[in-house]
């Protein structure tokens, strides 16, 4: 298979990003799964093993089961909501109409803010009283409404997924609409002289053509919502209770509010199998959905 | 043109206006919230009362703006330049071999994308420390320059499998050029369209990080911004402070706004290069 051209020698080229990804990336998980069977807490160096404690205490506690539901229904919503909300978008701009470039800019602009700006930004908006929402309601007249969101424990969830698909729409509306702009025009002519609707052209030609673009924005959203931590750790510190716990906002305040290193390895551990466990599934039906496509 | 589809032109408009309207009123109150003085404590939702840079003053001289600024600029740009080398490099090989170890390695790096950061952190301080590498502001450049590696080096194997032709380089070797002569005077330059995709992705998330920066980041003067903006975390409770910390978020935003406004068509380009080939 290797030419004289494409020598084996080439593999020297990967070395350099091999080094930091083994050292800083691989070897750091590998050493999660030692810890996960210790007591280290940290900071004194000595810990002893203590088999399975950890693993065993956390099956025992409320706080995994918590965490798991908080970050399943976090990545449910944000991959469900963003993507539809995206893609709809994405038509609205695809429709040929003057100042497009201006609409898509304006979708994209939250998107360049840093999680923490976000985070200020949104506990203004969702401040019981003074905030954007509360005072908005007052003005039309609404008072009896309850204006809590970060401070209810049904509310505050859902109010930071919020947040995290405002933040993120603009990319995933990028990328529907590019997906959109390589459906061919000739196609659509054909669907139309046969006689297509609207509601079938997107059905049976638009949608299949966006296989690509929507294994790409869903694999995205699926990876993000599980990896969840950012407006936990900036807006509600997990709480009110644990009632915006996600499964990495849970491991990083064991780790590092309660210096239960060993345990919060544990809990990674889990996070991580899970992780990958859900990513591989949606990978490989997505996968073979685009294939037969 | 017929009325019908002038009808649902205006339609579009009105749906897209109503949309963008919902997307950026928090910015709009932020905005008008920040050019009050810090004492006007009127409603937020009667915008633009007044407009004085006085809470930008005040939020300026907070968060060491020049400073911040400057120490932002140097992590990103160190980080972005060791990741184009390093990710560009790698796919090399891993788009031209055709072997289970080209394969291998194409999957080792891209499953990286799944582990989340915070968990690596847990034994990465101390590796650090038992590495004897000295934990300082530059710290953190070798974590964005890991966490970059597995999308970056995702798009650049794409983009050489299918848009770099493998007969130039076959021409190259005929003339006589060596493979480190043929990667860097003719596959690398050819690279530049996903270079850009690279520089403007990993380039956001490293600028706007505020994560491995807190962590390693101790001194106030070493603070990139959003951990400037760490400061007045307090604040965030109590509207009687809201017009300083609103310009603080201006300010913290205010430098990739431009640059997205001055570079909206590589922006926009850079995040679809990937996506539409994938």
């Amino acid at each position: 298979m290797n030419s004289a051209v494409m020598k084996k020698t080439m593999y020297w080229f990967v070395l350099p990003a091999l080094l930091f990804y083994c050292l800083f990336w691989i070897f750091p998980i590998l050493k999660l799964f030692q810890y996960s069977i210790t007591d280290y807490n940290g900071y004194v160096q000595k810990f002893d093993y203590v088999g399975f404690d950890n693993f065993k205490k956390l099956f025992h506690e409320e706080i995994l089961g918590l965490s798991v539901r908080n970050t399943l229904i976090y990545t449910f919503v944000t991959v469900v909501l963003g993507n539809i909300v995206a893609l709809a978008i994405a038509f609205l701009l695809n429709a040929n109409i003057r100042a497009k470039g201006l609409y898509r800019s304006a979708f994209y602009i939250p998107t360049l803010f840093s999680a923490i700006v976000v985070g200020f930004i949104w506990s203004y908006v969702y401040m019981p009283e003074e905030g954007l929402i509360a005072s908005f309601l007052h003005k039309i007249g609404l008072n009896g409404i309850d204006t809590n969101f970060l401070g209810s424990y049904d509310k505050a969830l859902y109010s930071i997924i919020a947040v995290d698909i405002w933040k993120n729409i603009g990319t995933s509306t990028i990328i529907f609409l590019a997906g959109l702009q390589t459906v061919p025009t000739d196609l659509i002519e054909a669907g139309k002289i046969d006689g297509a609707g609207r509601w079938k052209l997107v059905r049976y030609i638009k949608i299949p053509l966006l296989a690509t673009s929507v294994t790409i924005n869903v694999t995205l959203s699926v990876i993000n919502g599980l990896k969840a931590f950012d407006y936990p750790f900036v807006m509600t510190n997990g709480g009110p209770g644990t009632s915006t716990n996600t499964l990495i906002y849970a491991m990083y305040k064991m780790a590092f509010t309660d210096q239960l290193f060993g345990k919060a390895s544990a809990l990674g551990i889990i996070s991580f199998a899970l992780i990958i466990v859900i990513t591989a599934a949606f990978v490989f039906t997505l996968n073979r959905r685009e294939i037969s496509a | 043109m017929t009325s019908a589809s002038a009808a649902k032109r205006s339609l579009t408009h009105i749906a897209l206006l109503a949309l963008v309207f919902l997307n950026l009123v928090p910015l709009f109150i932020v905005l008008s919230s920040s050019l009050r003085s810090p004492k006007n404590m009127t409603d937020p939702l009667h915008w633009f009362n007044e407009f004085t840079f006085a809470s930008f003053r005040s939020a300026f001289t907070r968060m060491h703006f020049p400073t911040a600024l400057w120490n932002s600029i140097v992590l990103t740009g160190v980080s972005v330049v060791f990741v184009v080398l390093l990710a560009a490099m790698a796919a090399y090989p891993m788009a031209r071999i055709r072997s289970r170890t080209s394969r291998f390695l194409y999957i080792f790096f891209l499953s990286g994308l799944v582990v989340p950061g915070q968990m690596v952190l847990i034994p990465i301080i101390q590796m650090i420390k038992s590495f004897g590498i000295p934990m300082n502001q530059y710290t953190p450049i070798l974590m964005f320059i890991t966490c970059s590696l597995p999308f970056s080096t995702f798009l650049y194997t794409g983009f050489i499998r299918s848009g770099v032709p493998e007969e130039l380089e076959e021409a190259a070797h005929i003339d006589g050029a060596g493979m480190l002569r043929r990667y860097w005077q003719i596959v690398f330059p050819l690279l530049l369209p996903v270079t850009v995709s690279v520089v403007i992705t990993q380039g956001v998330w490293i600028w706007n990080d505020y994560f491995f920066n807190m962590v390693f980041i101790t001194k106030t003067l070493d603070s990139p911004l959003p951990v400037a903006m760490l400061g007045f975390l307090g604040d965030q409770q109590n509207p009687a402070q809201w017009n300083v910390l609103f310009a603080a978020c201006i300010l913290c935003a205010l430098p990739l706004l431009l640059a997205f406004l001055a570079l909206q068509k590589y922006f926009v380009g850079g995040m679809t290069v990937g996506a539409v080939k994938g």
